[in-house]
């Protein structure tokens, strides 16, 4: 009969588990999903990094190529994020063409590559203005259960800390590049970004980490992105119900909560793993 | 149909000049004559012009059964479309929706179109206020008034309001806020660069004090569109 | 607050003027939306008042939204069936079916052509389904409305400009109906049919009608003045 009544009427179901403070699945209103790590899975990659957060699956490689930089910035190298969502995760997305919803993540990646400035584009040059490393990050998701803007975020940070690229030198005489496949050396990650997603129900009530189901009924999304010391350097809004000062205040510090959390789970898995 | 023209105050920004006070906006109104509803808008040299259209017919596939479906082009003045004009689309397009009220015109579809003119700093914000003014020629049922402000950090941690295009490159921190009409709550946000949550609520406050100021603007422009 | 006679935005509330005996019921017009015990502007226009409790927002539209026992102009795009399709402006064209002309019946089919021009009332309209039009009247007399035949032009106009020619103060059409003799159909939805002697005086008698939004009667007047002399100059 619940079930019955979850198909005719999705918005009062959850309005009445809401007004006991609790979702359907369990969990309260600031809850997040339990998240899963796994870091350096895909041996072929120079970097890789699988994360579940709750059903959401997202799915990280990176890898690095040498190419020739850009004529406006010959020192910097090159993060080229890009996230699919294809047909197999979820029964809303079409095969063909990258969704708009796919479009938009990819953006997303790339601000927060940006203003965070997680990693120093010049630690990537070999030769100014010759040669320069581009990492190509692609982020696939394979199971679409909500919020997968966090679990993107998670997994490109874990992947990136998972990265080793081999030393390549010039050799000056010929001209060519030499690679040292035995000198191996970590990207220096500055600061990890960590996103928190919240939905807005109802123009009132705002709860953490949405699922698929919870998505579809929010009336808006915000989400918010913090680096170590409490600070913010994405804040994501795009439009919705509006918030008030108070309840946005709120989730700032939720998510600074969270940030915490995730950061000392990437470290845990990392120390696990050998590379 | 003609175009009715209306200019805010006498408040010019010169590089002296205090960085709290919004550049000088000039908006017009049914400007295109096809479109159920146009404006052009500009905040000092940045310029943008949007047409609506709606609420019209809607292809099958994209049609909702509760309300109308809004839809965003933005059309840049050089360049194909990429993911930054997508993610400007989905800001434009949502909140648009959250102020539309699109529960009175199911099965149809209202689009709209923005062209940028020119991009002096600011520009997300400009686009917004110019849908906004179109929206209101259109005579489409809204809830409220949407203005959007910009404001930046610099690297002293100093605040300015409505940064150009030079002042934007010395920035640390860019953040964009719409707000909405009736309680002045914030509907949507987009920030560059990074900065703590104290700096966050002063840039809110100050953002809020500013889009009144534009509401105003609004309502100056529309009463001389109506008086004649 | 916004008052009577004012410009209004969205989200503006209304103070109503509310008459101390019938203090509870007042009817909220277009352009106003009521939210439990608040009512609140939902479109830019200037507010009005109609003795003794009626409120509206009088604003300057051009996309027309069918609403019920309105007469339009509309084309007939297609038949399907019994039934045609017929544009009328709207999001969704409405149904019109062949019997609702006077003296239809199964047998006696009315002559009915792609591209015709009908005059009718919208029976049915609501936000949730397709409208519908007849070109009856409830007892089965025409009134005036059915297929626009042998020619004249149609042309559109923004919807506050129509409500301006219906009303009772605009001298629009009685001026130029002085001088000048030539049918008129006037749909709600925007749409003018006009009919003259010649296609000079049509087209003189459109472009009198466009030109007269912003007019009051003083400058009507004067206008048509202008355009009656202009005329016999040419003939």
């Amino acid at each position: 009969m619940a079930a019955d009544f979850k198909t005719a009427q999705p918005v009062e179901y959850y309005r009445k588990f809401l007004e006991k403070d609790v979702r359907p699945d369990g969990r309260e209103l600031g809850e997040i999903r339990p998240t899963m790590i796994n870091i350096g899975s895909i041996s072929t990659a120079e970097g890789s990094a699988l994360v579940k957060l709750g059903n959401t699956t997202v799915l990280c490689g990176v890898k690095a190529e040498v190419t020739n930089p850009k004529s406006e910035e010959p020192d910097k190298g090159i993060i080229v994020p890009n996230v699919d969502l294809p047909a197999l995760c979820s029964p809303r997305f079409r095969p063909g063409p990258p969704s708009e919803q796919a479009q938009v993540v990819s953006q997303f990646m790339v601000e927060v590559i940006q203003n965070s400035g997680c990693i120093d584009p010049k630690d990537l040059c070999i030769k100014a203005g010759k040669h320069v490393w581009v990492l190509y990050c692609d982020l696939v998701c394979l199971d679409y259960d909500g919020n997968v803007t966090d679990a993107c975020v998670l997994a490109l940070m874990a992947a990136l800390k998972n990265v080793s690229l081999p030393k390549v030198t010039l050799n000056e005489e010929s001209g060519n590049l030499e690679t040292h496949m035995q000198e191996k050396w970590g990207l220096n990650i500055l600061c990890q970004p960590v996103a928190t997603t919240f939905a807005i129900f109802d123009d009132c009530i705002v709860f953490a980490d949405p699922t698929d189901e919870e998505e579809n009924l929010a009336t808006g999304k915000v989400t918010i992105v913090t680096t170590e010391e409490d600070k913010i350097c994405f804040v994501h809004k795009p439009g919705g119900s509006p918030l008030s000062d108070d309840k946005l205040q709120n989730c700032l510090q939720r998510s600074f909560i969270r940030a915490r959390e995730a950061r000392n789970l990437v470290e845990t898995t990392l120390v696990n793993v050998d590379r | 149909m003609p175009a009715h023209r209306s200019t805010m105050g006498s408040k010019f920004r010169t590089r002296s000049s205090s960085p709290m006070e919004l550049r000088p906006m000039l908006s017009e109104v049914s400007v295109l004559s096809r479109s159920d509803g146009s404006a052009s808008f500009s905040q000092g040299d940045c310029c943008a012009l949007a047409a609506v259209y709606g609420p019209g017919e809607v292809k099958v596939a994209k049609e909702l059964s509760d309300k109308a479906s809004v839809e965003v082009v933005f059309k840049m003045k050089v360049g194909l479309p990429g993911c930054k004009e997508k993610i400007q689309e989905r800001i434009l397009r949502n909140t648009c929706e959250t102020a539309i009220a699109a529960t009175l015109y199911p099965r149809t579809a209202i689009d709209i179109v923005i062209q940028e003119m020119h991009n002096s700093g600011s520009f997300l914000a400009t686009c917004i206020n110019c849908v906004c003014m179109a929206m209101l020629d259109a005579c489409v049922d809204m809830k409220y008034l949407v203005a959007a402000v910009t404001c930046g950090l610099n690297s002293e941690g100093e605040l300015i309001l409505d940064p150009t295009l030079e002042q934007e490159s010395d920035l640390t921190a860019l953040m964009i806020f719409a707000y909405e009409s009736s309680n002045f709550e914030v509907i949507a946000t987009y920030t560059t660069g990074s900065f703590t949550s104290d700096q966050f609520q002063i840039c809110l406050i100050h953002c809020r004090e500013a889009s009144k100021h534009i509401f105003q603007f609004f309502r100056d422009t529309m009463a001389r569109k109506l008086s004649k | 607050m916004a008052e009577v006679g004012s410009v209004v935005l969205p989200g503006d509330q209304v103070r109503l003027m509310i008459n101390t005996e019938d203090s509870t019921r007042f009817v909220t017009g277009p352009g106003l939306r009521r939210d439990s015990d608040q009512v609140t502007v939902s479109k830019a226009g200037i507010l009005k008042h109609k003795e003794p409790n009626i409120y509206w927002v009088d604003s300057r539209q051009k996309r027309y939204i069918p609403t019920k026992g309105e007469n339009v102009i509309g084309i007939v795009t297609m038949k399907a069936g019994d039934v045609f399709r017929v544009d009328i402006g709207g999001s969704e064209q409405a149904s019109l079916s062949y019997l609702s002309f006077e003296g239809a019946t199964k047998r006696n089919r009315p002559d009915v052509k792609i591209g015709d021009l009908v005059f009718g009332r919208l029976l049915v309209s609501n936000k949730d389904m397709e409208p519908e039009l007849v070109c009856i009247s409830s007892n089965g007399r025409s009134n005036g409305m059915g297929v626009i035949r042998d020619g004249g032009f149609m042309f559109t106009v923004p919807l506050n400009l129509i409500r301006k020619l219906l009303s009772s103060d605009c001298n629009l059409l009685k001026t130029l109906g002085h001088h000048l003799p030539f049918e008129v159909a006037i749909g709600m939805n925007g749409r003018v049919w006009v009919k003259g002697r010649s296609v000079r005086e049509t087209i003189a008698i459109s472009n009198a009608i466009s030109s007269a939004e912003f007019m009051d009667n003083m400058q009507i007047k004067m206008m048509c003045n202008k355009l009656v002399d202009a005329l016999t100059g040419f003939t």
